[in-house]
């Protein structure tokens, strides 16, 4: 009889279900996957080397360009970093004004999450749904900053300009309609046999092993750790706001599924009580028109859509940062694709992949 | 059952195949813009331009190239206004700066271009040119007093409205960006 040799498989970097140009080497024994190595960098830009050579007004507009289908998360990451080593104290009205933007940033991007899941799978008039629905939220960015996509709307100091009466009514609007898309996502995502089957079970992980690879965001809530940096730091206006951390049980792809799919509603509760709650007031504080923040280093972290988005900012007191490191989910996050994988059929490895939720902006930077 | 569920999801497919439509027929219709678009080719309002240079300065990617000229009266203009598109990432920083809000979007979206050459947007028009000409010649008829009254005047900090007095004729390309 003749032996078997391992085999080895390069998926990417252009492969449509990588969500970009992600490699993963893939050491296959048949159809098994015996270990999946993700290459990255094909999407390097050094955007940590061009914050280092702007000004920090001007590097706002490259944090867009990180994780970006939610780039007010990235804004807002940048900027309280900044106002942070600068002592910026913000209004009150821009918190609100931030949260209710990075809110529905998240439901969007959490929409082009299920999408993409559903497209990997196969379903794909899931990602046509999902992204008709995304559409509302974009066009509200449109009319509150006027782009779709590299927002920088969120500034030092609080936010590029007040919101409209427009924006905020048509807001409530959209949360009025986020229970019926997702009813009807229900209806057709979730409770179809084939998208269950191809998702529950599959890519476990335990607690243990999600800590030791130190992945944050939904990846870690679905296997049961209630880690989320708005409840365990508190930071901006967040513990005004009433709200739960969606956890899984298992740790497989369906309870990743399932967090990001109920983190929506949480979002939108979150969007309704700071619109509710928005105080009248300035939009900016008094930033000076050269930010020269004192000697020192700060590491503030937000939970952005993928997980704990950190941004370490030296600065030797001149108009640019010494040097900026940005801790990005993504990045980090991939390291459980291995584990994700192993053991598991190479039609898994997609779903592994897009349960992940890698964005390759972030991955690469 | 099993199959159950593929059947409730396409009902709804079905629901939307004749239900309202979500697209529309780009080329011919078109969606209007918000009024904070930021998008299409930089307006600048020519008459009220300063040539103070915040907005090249203000620009991460050096994205915008001026080319400026003092007149007999010792008053700056802008001869050339390069905006440089392809660097450009519409992060609105440059209108934000600008001395006198004269700087503005046309909201075109349809900015694809062949060419790389042709996303070196030349903003100034005609009109700006001829109204350059007109301000020169009436600059060199009635020229300012004191130093050289020659045409292209003497670069010296002389009355220099904003930001830091620097000799104008050589700002072929603007690398200084501190600051803004
Ligand atoms: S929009 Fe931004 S990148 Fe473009 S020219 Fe203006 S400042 Fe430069
Ligand atoms: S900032 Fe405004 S006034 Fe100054 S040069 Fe630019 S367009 Fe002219």
């Amino acid at each position: 009889m003749a032996g078997t040799e391992t085999y080895t498989l390069n998926m990417g970097p252009q492969h449509p279900s990588t969500h970009g140009v992600l490699r993963v080497q893939l050491e296959l024994d048949g159809e098994n996957i015996l270990s999946a190595k993700p290459i990255m960098g094909y999407l390097h830009r050094g955007i940590e080397k061009l914050l280092e050579s702007r000004t920090y007004v001007q590097g706002v507009p490259y944090t867009d360009r990180l994780d970006y289908v939610s780039s007010m998360n990235n804004n807002f990451g940048f900027c309280r970093a900044v106002e942070e080593l600068a002592g910026i104290e913000v209004p009150e009205r821009a918190e609100y004004i931030r949260v209710i933007v990075a809110e529905l940033n998240r439901i969007a991007s959490h929409l082009v999450f299920i999408g993409s899941l559903a497209i990997d799978l196969g379903a794909s008039t899931g990602m046509l749904y999902t992204f008709r629905d995304r559409e509302e939220i974009l066009d509200l960015f449109n009319l509150v900053c006027g782009a779709r996509m590299t927002f920088h709307y969120i500034r030092v100091g609080g936010v590029n300009r007040d919101v409209q009466p427009e924006f905020i009514e048509k807001t409530y609007k959209f949360l009025e309609h986020v229970p019926v898309f997702m009813e009807e996502y229900k209806k057709i995502l979730l409770g179809n046999e084939i998208f269950m089957s191809r998702l529950k079970g599959i890519s476990k992980m335990s607690k243990e092993t999600a800590l030791s690879h130190n992945m944050t965001g939904p990846n870690i809530r679905a296997t049961g750790i209630p880690y989320d940096i708005r409840k365990v730091d508190g930071y901006s206006v967040y513990p005004r706001f009433d709200f739960n951390v969606v956890t899984g049980k298992n740790g497989d792809n369906w309870d990743r599924f399932n967090v990001r799919y109920n983190e929506i509603f949480e979002s939108a509760k979150i969007v309704r009580q700071a619109l509710d709650g928005l105080p009248e007031g300035p939009f900016m504080a008094k930033v000076p028109k050269v930010l020269r923040p004192p000697k020192g280093e700060v590491f503030s972290r937000t939970e952005g859509t993928r997980g704990e988005l950190g941004f370490y900012i030296v600065s030797d007191g001149s108009t640019k940062p010494y040097r900026v490191h940005i801790r990005r989910p993504s990045f980090v996050n991939m390291q459980g694709l291995n584990d994700m994988c192993r053991g598991y059929l190479i039609g898994d490895s997609v779903a592994a992949f897009s349960a992940i939720d890698p964005l390759m902006g972030e991955v690469d930077c | 059952m099993f199959g159950k569920g593929l059947i409730t999801g396409m009902r709804v497919t079905l629901k939307h195949f004749f239900g309202k439509k979500e697209t529309f027929c780009y080329p011919e219709e078109k969606l209007p813009m918000p009024e904070r678009f930021r998008g299409g080719h930089l307006v600048i309002d020519y008459k009220k331009c300063i040539a103070c240079q915040l907005c090249s300065m203000a620009c991460p990617n050096q994205a915008i190239e001026l080319k400026v000229v003092t007149d007999a009266q010792r008053k700056r203009h802008l001869t050339s206004y390069i905006h440089h598109m392809g660097r450009c990432m519409f992060c609105d920083l440059c209108i934000e700066n600008c001395a006198i809000h004269g700087l503005h979007w046309d909201q075109n979206y349809e900015i694809s271009a062949y060419t790389r050459d042709a996303f070196d947007y030349e903003v100034l028009t005609d009109d700006d040119r001829q109204y350059l000409k007109e301000v020169m010649e009436a600059a060199a008829a009635n020229p300012a007093p004191p130093i050289v009254p020659k045409k292209p005047a003497a670069p010296k900090p002389a009355e220099a409205p904003k930001p830091e007095p620097k000799k104008p004729e050589e700002n072929k390309e603007t690398e200084v960006k501190p600051n803004e």
